[in-house]
């Protein structure tokens, strides 16, 4: 307890300064202020604004990341609430009865129980991962090369199954993505593999590029070709602070969402993208008139919200103390870290000690500060959205364009991306997603990594990964995973809770 | 022995494609040494990969040959050409001329891309948007984005 006490001592004496209370200010602004924008959901956003990070130190650019961050996460719910358009899969459940909150006039109760609600849920996973960081980091500290590979593996068998669309077409996708990251250098003996002679690659494709063109470009594209039907809500958006007897109402749904969030959020593979859906199914169970929901009933904006934020904070977990991504935005984190030269993983909280508590104390205060900026800067977000599309999709393109090319200052990066878009465009007509493909990549090199060290020390024994308890318990988790959702049953059960609307 | 009918063409060409993808894969890390189980190389995991990913590739064929689903749909090219060319229009002016160029040039390419874009309001809003990215990148962040370089007249 005392430790965790000078831990967050330390984080804080680091997240205080006022260059980082800055940086934490204007990621969080930042951030709302594109995520608002409908159509942009965290990861399009993070991706925009990666490159405005270069300039800084490690900790201050992931400070302002993590701002970033929630900041999306923010705007995403206010577009949710307000125009109906989820911004991402998590604030899907958010426009059931939000927006009809809004339509009959009570868009400022939906938004502020909202901000409320995931500022407790932040607070609580702040704790939470402070909590946990030092003894998971101490059980990563205990993997072995076989173990590590194991657990990439259980994750990106979770990230399959949590994924949309078909299994199958997921699978794909991870491979390709684990197979795009062996293009490069070999690290153990540096030959060049597959990269035809052309001197760029040998570095391996880059995570900007890749990442811009899946969702920066490929996303443009993408919204180009469908409607996008905005109901943005005219009227009042009346009172911004719940009533007592709203606030009643949405006490008991803010504190089991915040639980069912951080569970599901610390899951590998994206678990946080079923707490808002799992806080949302309970709450109608539990409520003594499930009719009222879909009709704007508060605790349907409580629950899911508060479940949202906790999940979307408690994902940093297995990043911070693992070294592992659980879905798409931390796979762009480990982008971000690897271009300011940390290495992700258990050892960061012992070699970085400032950074790794600083960046959980700035959760914190990212968090407070979204609270005070959001509500009364809600006017603006509010003409924000009116902003047309045809106006804001240039906006994107150059933005986009101006990142990649600052990453190496090299013009070739940026017709790179365009290819890469185009092609991501292509699979995303043929129904293939590119968050599993951007997770498989970042993977790929940790766990080639391991799994060849594995290779060497048991001697090309491949039952050594079913005859260590750990790993085989991993697999074994992550094989169940996949054969439930390939059975039929289940998967019409999965379509259900991603079509719900 | 039935006429094969497809009744799924969306995954047939998506599973086609990946096959093309791992069949390709292949043929690139052929020259690579695989090595043994208990010393791999640098050709093991890419050629395990690539088998894996032909495997969907099969997995996904075999579905579209069996299973109902999805068309092929509608593939518009006009949006996604467009934007992809302003993107190029984008690399091929950063350097020379420089952004001050490139940034209106990209976006008003970007613009032809939609039905609604208005012509008078993009060309103002591109050279606003420009400005302001040369003042968020180039004097807030010190990123060393040439703004405008006209060799033996102006560098900036």
């Amino acid at each position: 307890m005392s430790t965790l006490l000078s831990n967050l001592a330390l984080g804080f004496s680091v997240a205080f300064t006022l260059h980082n209370l800055g940086l934490c200010f204007l990621g969080c602004l930042v951030g709302t202020l594109i995520g608002v924008l409908p159509g942009i959901g965290p990861i399009a956003t993070i991706t925009m604004l990666l490159p405005v990070t270069f300039g800084l130190q490690p900790v201050g650019a992931l400070i302002m990341l993590a701002g970033i961050y929630y900041g999306a996460q923010y705007g995403g719910s206010t577009t949710a609430i307000l125009v109906n358009i989820p911004g991402e899969v998590t604030s899907v459940v958010t426009t059931i009865d939000g927006h009809q909150m809004a339509k009959q006039g009570r868009a400022g109760a939906a938004l502020g129980i909202s901000a409320l609600g995931s500022f407790f849920a932040g607070c609580v996973a702040t704790l939470l991962i402070a909590g946990l960081a030092v003894p998971l980091t101490r059980v990563a500290q205990l993997f072995g090369p076989a173990e590590y590979a194991a657990l990439m593996t259980a994750g990106l068998a979770f990230a399959v199954v949590l994924a949309r669309g078909s299994i199958a077409k997921s699978i794909g996708m991870v491979l390709l993505g684990l197979l795009l990251s062996t293009v490069g250098q070999d690290l153990e003996t540096g030959v060049n593999r597959m990269t035809f002679g052309v001197a760029n690659l040998s570095d391996g494709i880059d995570f900007a590029v890749l990442a811009m063109g899946l969702f920066g470009f490929a996303e443009v594209m993408r919204n180009l070709t469908v409607e996008q039907a905005r109901d943005v809500v005219h009227g009042k958006i009346g009172r911004l602070l719940p009533t007592g007897a709203e606030l009643r109402q949405s006490a008991k749904p803010v504190l089991r969402g915040t639980v069912i969030g951080a569970i599901l959020g610390i899951l590998p593979g994206n678990g946080a993208v079923l707490g808002p859906f799992a806080s949302y199914a309970l709450e109608k169970k539990l409520a003594r008139d499930p009719r009222r929901f879909g009709r704007g009933a508060i605790e349907g904006v409580a629950g899911p919200e508060s479940a949202n934020n906790a999940g979307a904070q408690t994902s940093f977990i297995p990043l911070l103390t693992l070294g592992i991504p659980p879905n798409a935005v931390m796979a762009l984190m480990v982008g971000a870290m690897t271009i300011h030269g940390i290495v992700p993983g258990p050892l960061v909280m012992t070699r970085n000690a400032n950074l790794f508590w600083g960046v959980i104390a700035s959760m914190w205060l990212g968090n407070l500060m979204l609270l005070v900026i959001n509500l009364p800067l809600i006017g603006i977000w509010v003409r924000l959205l009116k902003v047309p599309y045809r106006l804001m999709y240039p906006t994107i393109v150059i933005v986009c364009c101006v990142g990649i090319y600052s990453v190496n200052n090299l013009p070739e990066d940026v017709m790179l991306t365009a290819l890469v878009a185009l092609l991501g465009y292509a699979g995303s007509r043929l129904g293939f997603e590119s968050a599993p493909l951007l997770l498989g990549f970042v993977l790929g090199r940790l766990l080639e990594e391991n799994l060849r060290r594995a290779l060497a020390i048991y001697r090309g024994d491949l039952t050594i990964f079913l005859t260590r308890p750990v790993s085989a318990w991993l697999l074994f988790t992550g094989l169940v995973v996949l054969v439930v959702a390939v059975l039929p049953s289940i998967r019409t059960r999965r379509e259900q809770v991603f079509v719900e609307d | 022995m039935g006429r094969v009918r497809v009744h799924a063409p969306q995954d047939l060409v998506a599973g086609c494609s990946l096959v093309a993808i791992s069949l390709f894969a292949l043929w690139a890390a052929s020259p690579l040494d695989g090595g043994r189980m208990s010393a791999p190389g640098p050709g093991l995991l890419p050629r395990v990969l690539a088998v894996m990913l032909g495997g969907v590739g099969v997995w996904l064929v075999i579905l579209a040959l069996v299973r109902p689903g999805e068309s092929l749909g509608r593939w518009p090219l006009r949006g996604p050409a467009l934007i992809a060319l302003s993107v190029v229009a984008f690399a091929m002016t950063i350097r020379t001329p420089g952004l001050a160029v490139a940034g209106p040039a990209a976006m008003l390419v970007a613009g032809a891309a939609s039905p609604e874009t208005r012509w008078r309001e993009l060309v103002v809003f591109s050279v606003a948007v420009t400005a302001v990215c040369v003042g968020l990148f180039r004097w807030l962040l010190h990123l060393p984005i040439p703004i405008l370089a006209i060799p033996g007249w102006v560098v900036l």
